[in-house]
């Protein structure tokens, strides 16, 4: 009898300080490095829903690539499944594949206008040569039912451009499932489709979810679909994670000076603040070509302390046993000069 | 989409309709040409002088004669056996009758009279003819002998076996003076050789109106030409007689000054046309895609060399290199047509390069990746079906360059001597100064269906969007 690994004993998709920077040409002979990811460790599970909120830039789009090996780290390891898929050749990459798969931002461009709806979710069992004709139609028609376009026939001979962005969407799903992984990059689906399909469709993904134990990185912009969909939650600033925690937590009691600042950037549906002034994050994400010193938000942090925030660069603090984040006001650096301060203070009033 | 389908889709449009009914026109007339034309037509007929000898020279179409001057028509005459044989003693006189009703009130551009094969054993034939004319009159007009037995011949001799004895009565010394001596004696008319030799025609074909000018009355009615033909043994053979009134007018598309029958060149460039465009044009089309979405999908080195090498062949000037080459390597049609691919694929290229670039980064070529496809895969799977509107549109659009690319050589010309194409029509009509002089039927036709290929395929190119584009189809619809 062969020894099954135990599941749930190491985590399905494992990023171990991964890296991403780009090298693009800049004047003369110079090259500006984009530092797309600088060091950034993750841990997905079967069956698990983590969300990835940050800015645009914030580099929440290439993590989510790498973890598919759409690109290649430039350093750390991804691990699938206990197997380093870091540097191994595309054409050994088929197992992995088949067991992981992503949905994408934007249904209009990620599905082949030239094929229709059975070409396009029946594409992954011709790619791994599943099946016979008859079984890959099979399969296709039980995909799209399980996305919920009922009858599947109806929708087998139309193209992608006759359907609504939500059916669009789900039949970006119904592709992704046709293989049943376990694990599935959903890169921002629902932003780019009317309000009214985007409960529906994230609805839809917990269901499959459930029925499949799928793992979800649910990479997002949104916090308040982050906060219906994940019980955990990420958050990414010019290529590094800052905080992160179960979602419910990381929006009542944001730690992170950025998280604070982002969250207070969502409207708040009361007409009684509607003339309240919001306290706003001054300025903008800086390039990821061009990364501060120190902690990288310094530069905007409300909370700026000189001479270490520009200086240092600030630890992974764990606060709590399921919270991280990192700042140096919960570094023990920072809290001794945080104390060092309120003396002063004191003193000075004295 | 079924081929059907795709059709019904093309035939929509009123483009569409107009462009597949004129390349059906095109195809159909091709495919007629092979039946009926031997392959070297270029080099055997159309290139050959002889083959044209006995028709009228820079004549306009046949149907001309609906409107306007009424030109005399073309009439040939054929005959394998006399229509009559007379024997007296060892002589016998073949004759060969040929009676027509000559309506016109000009007369036939010229006449000709040809023996063919003739073998003979003790004298040699004498060939002979006369007309008889509606009002009564019998001139005889000819008197040859065939040329007799060398010292190294041995019986029997044979005569015109490779190409018949042609005998123009306007240029023959003694046809002018038997018609001189035919107007002294029925007209007391008495003219130089000089003055009869332009005249010959109008002379027989008509009535003299001055006693001393070669001025003729038109004469109509039915005229009837005797050839003899006069051997002197009974083994004595003439296998093919011909006589042939030359007419102002001829066939459908007349003839040029060569007496070539424009029709029969003209058929013969449908072929050669569709050939030249549609195979330049596949063959320049799937380089040019095949490059161009390896170049831009693959990027670094290969994209590199790919586009330096596209930079370099946009930027060789192609005509003065294909005139070079010509010059070089022969006048060939194949030549032209190779050099036409190998210059023709950097534009398409330069194009889908920069257009895979755009879809590369896009979101379908990342979706699929992810779902393990392979590199190929995703290029001619997905990525070309992306341009491949624009791609058979281009194929499309190259489909005439490349022709009036080789009418353009052959106007230069430089074209291909053994297959006449209309390119080579109109340089020689152009050279002839066809323009200058009149002759429209030799210049307006090759150019109107130079200009009707090209366009069929721009219509076509047009109602092909509809199909290749669903997104116009449905709106459309």
């Amino acid at each position: 009898m062969t020894v099954q690994p135990e599941i749930g004993a190491a985590p399905m998709l494992d990023l171990q300080d991964v890296a991403m920077h780009f090298k693009s040409r800049g004047r003369g002979f110079r090259t500006t490095t984009v530092r797309a990811l600088d060091g950034v460790s993750l841990t997905l599970d079967r069956g698990e829903t983590i969300a990835i909120v940050g800015e645009s830039g914030c580099g929440k789009t290439t993590m989510g690539r790498v973890s598919l090996r759409l690109l290649e780290p430039t350093a750390g390891r991804v691990l699938f499944d206990n197997i380093d898929i870091t540097e191994v050749k595309e054409s050994r990459l088929k197992g992995f594949r088949r067991r992981a798969q992503g949905i994408f931002q934007d249904p209009f461009t990620s599905l082949d206008p030239y094929m229709t709806i059975r070409q396009i979710v029946e594409e992954p069992l011709v790619i791994h040569g599943e099946g016979s004709a008859s079984e890959r139609l099979e399969r296709v028609e039980w995909a799209l039912e399980e996305v919920r376009m009922r009858p599947a026939s109806d929708f087998l001979d139309r193209f992608p451009h006759l359907l609504s962005g939500g059916q669009r969407q789900r039949v970006g799903i119904a592709r992704a499932l046709t293989l049943t992984p376990e694990y599935i990059l959903a890169d921002e689906p629902v932003s780019m489709i009317d309000a009214s399909s985007r409960a529906e469709i994230l609805a839809l993904l917990r269901e499959l979810q459930e029925r499949h134990r799928i793992g979800y990185l649910y990479i997002t912009h949104d916090i308040a679909t982050a906060r219906h969909f994940a019980p955990t939650a990420t958050v990414m600033y010019l290529g590094r994670i800052v905080e992160q925690g179960p979602t419910a937590d990381l929006i009542s009691n944001p730690l992170h000076p950025y998280t604070q600042g982002l969250l207070n950037a969502v409207p708040e549906p009361d007409p009684a603040n509607r003339l309240a002034e919001r306290p706003v994050l001054p300025g903008e994400a800086p390039s990821p070509a061009n990364v501060p010193s120190g902690c990288r938000f310094h530069p905007r942090c409300p909370v700026f302390m000189a001479g270490l925030c520009d200086v240092v660069e600030p630890p992974l603090v764990q606060v709590e046993l399921d919270r991280t984040v990192e700042c140096h006001l919960y570094g023990e650096e920072g809290q001794a000069r945080a104390e060092q301060d309120a003396t002063e203070s004191v003193s000075e009033n004295a | 989409m079924r081929p059907g389908e795709a059709l019904r889709v093309v035939l929509r449009s009123g483009s569409g309709r107009l462009g597949i009914g004129l390349l059906a026109v095109l195809v159909f007339v091709s495919l007629l040409v092979p039946f009926f034309y031997p392959l070297d037509f270029g080099l055997r007929f159309w290139n050959n002088p002889i083959a044209w000898a006995d028709n009228p020279k820079a004549a306009p179409p046949a149907w001309t004669n609906l409107v306007g001057d009424q030109a005399p028509r073309h009439r040939v005459f054929d005959a394998e056996s006399p229509s009559q044989t007379v024997e007296t003693g060892p002589a016998t006189t073949r004759l060969y009758s040929f009676t027509f009703d000559h309506d016109s009130e000009t007369p036939p551009t010229f006449l000709s009279v040809s023996v063919g094969e003739v073998s003979f054993y003790d004298r040699p034939p004498v060939i002979s003819m006369s007309l008889a004319r509606p009002d009564g009159l019998t001139a005889t007009i000819l008197q040859e002998v065939v040329r007799g037995q060398r010292p190294d011949e041995t019986p029997p001799v044979s005569r015109f076996a490779d190409e018949p004895r042609r005998i123009f009565l306007s240029g023959d010394t003694n046809a002018l003076t038997a018609a001189t001596d035919f107007l002294l004696q029925e007209f007391g008319l008495r003219l130089s050789e000089a003055e009869i030799q332009g005249n010959l025609e109008a002379a027989l074909f008509g009535t003299p109106t001055s006693s001393d000018a070669p001025e003729f009355e038109p004469l109509t009615g039915e005229y009837t030409a005797t050839i003899r033909v006069i051997t002197y043994d009974s083994r004595d053979a003439v296998e093919s007689v011909r006589f042939v009134a030359a007419g102002g007018v001829f066939g459908l598309m007349g003839t040029d000054t060569q007496g070539r029958n424009l029709a029969t060149g003209l058929m013969f460039g449908f072929p050669v046309a569709l050939i030249i465009g549609i195979s330049t044009s596949v063959a320049a089309t799937i380089l040019g895609t095949f490059f161009g979405i390896l170049s831009g999908f693959s990027g670094g080195r290969t994209d590199t060399i790919i586009q330096r090498v596209s930079d370099v062949m946009t930027n060789i000037p192609l005509l003065p290199i294909l005139i070079f080459l010509i010059f070089v390597l022969g006048q060939k049609l194949w030549l032209v047509m190779t050099i036409l691919v190998i210059f023709g694929w950097p534009g398409l290229t330069i194009i889908l390069r920069s257009m895979v670039l755009q879809v590369r980064s896009g979101q379908l070529v990342e979706a699929t990746q992810a779902l393990g496809a392979s590199r190929w895969r995703i290029m001619f799977r997905h990525v070309f079906f992306q341009m491949a509107p624009f791609i058979v549109a281009q194929m499309i659009f190259f489909t005439p360059a490349a022709i009036l690319a080789e009418a353009g050589l052959s106007f230069l010309g430089l074209g291909d001597p053994s297959l006449p194409t209309w390119g080579q029509i109109l340089e020689q009509g152009f050279r002839t100064g066809a323009i200058f002089i009149g002759y429209w039927w030799w210049i307006l036709p090759p150019g109107i269906l130079i200009v009707i290929t090209a366009m069929t395929f721009v219509l076509l190119a047009l109602a092909m969007e509809p199909v290749l584009n669903p997104r116009l189809r449905e709106t459309a619809a």
